[in-house]
């Protein structure tokens, strides 16, 4: 059986969009999972193996410039997603992301209290924690808790923590502090302390 | 919350050997990487599906090499996107065997494209949901 007799329209001649290539990718493993063939769970656990490889690198670089360029963290903060596509970042599901800044005074943190909401132009794919009812009513109900228990993050007292919720028209992210000692870093040095779970806000950058 | 650190890297590990034989990246002991979570979605469903026994490996193998082919054998292909090739090369098996046919196909992936993204949480909420004081 040759490929023009048996299978689907020949992808190589067919320029597709991207939106299409996903939406033919997700249909591919419905019908798997409709016809008793396969789990969602079982797609997951390989899926979870490299997670941390998609994605999350891009919002780092796009925190390492707001530390270095006052005026491009400005305009990060008041549009998220206007900042993002400067550096040519945003597609699918990230055309509102609103990014909250962490301060002295204020740690913010962001869950999806409904489904699995997230920013995954600049983070990439939600790890599955996400997207476990326990962290989501959790960290809604006593987050400071939750990020010393969970997550080995104190916030001190003095620190009011902000929980932001993403939805399906806004998906925020986290701006975290840039760590002590990182003076006179370049960018690129700065993107590598940049870590997914402090963009999250379930934890801190990593010191150099 | 957090994963067991030592079965990931096995499982890691696992996967890892199988796509040692496979054109394109991870390869050779080169990084696997994506850019696209939809790559990452197409790479596990043919992981799984292969560990489902839906297919031999080396099956997919072959259609993976020949999607690669036939995308350079023709001038007027797409940009190149090896995840593109390899969703080509898990449709090809995976009808091959009978599992699927390309209109089913068509037709699903139409019907996702038809569908709001999501349809359970439209509503966008400017205050935090939360907050815990200073104190």
């Amino acid at each position: 059986m040759t490929k023009s007799e048996t299978s689907p329209s020949p992808t190589a001649t067919v320029p597709r969009s991207e939106a299409e290539i996903a939406a033919r990718v997700k249909a591919l493993e419905s019908i798997l999972i409709e016809k008793g063939l396969m789990t969602t769970e079982a797609v997951d656990r390989f899926a979870e193996i490299y997670e941390n490889e998609v994605g999350p690198q891009l919002g780092a670089g796009v925190v390492a410039k707001a530390w270095t360029d006052p005026d491009f963290k400005a305009r990060l903060i008041e549009d998220g997603t206007k900042a993002c596509a400067e550096m040519g970042i945003g597609g699918l599901q990230g055309e509102d992301m609103v990014v909250v800044e962490n301060t002295d005074t204020v740690h913010n943190v962001i869950v999806c209290t409904l489904c699995s909401c997230y920013p995954w132009p600049t983070l990439g794919l939600p790890p599955n924690w996400y997207k476990q009812p326990a962290y989501r009513s959790r960290m809604v109900r006593e987050p400071r808790t939750v990020l010393r228990e969970s997550f080995d993050l104190d916030v001190p007292d003095s620190v009011e923590i902000r929980v932001w919720d993403s939805s399906s028209e806004m998906r925020y992210w986290v701006l975290p502090q840039r760590p002590a000692g990182t003076d006179g870093m370049s960018e690129k040095e700065l993107a590598a302390l940049v870590t997914r779970d402090s963009m999250i806000g379930v934890g801190r950058p990593k010191s150099p | 919350m957090r994963t067991g650190t030592t079965e990931l890297g096995d499982a890691r590990r696992r996967v890892e050997q199988l796509i040692t034989e496979l054109p394109g990246p991870g390869g050779d002991g080169e990084q696997l990487s994506f850019t696209e979570p939809w790559e990452l979605r197409a790479f596990s469903v043919a992981v799984a599906a292969y560990h489902r026994g839906l297919y031999d490996w080396s099956e997919f193998q072959l259609a993976l090499i020949g999607a690669i082919r036939r995308w350079e054998g023709d001038p007027e292909s797409a940009p190149w996107s090896y995840y593109e090739r390899w969703l080509e090369a898990l449709e090809t098996v995976l009808s091959g065997t009978g599992v699927l046919t390309g209109t089913e196909l068509d037709g699903h992936a139409a019907a996702v494209l038809a569908k709001p993204r999501t349809t359970d949480h439209h509503q966008a909420r400017r205050e935090p949901v939360a907050v815990d004081p200073a104190r």
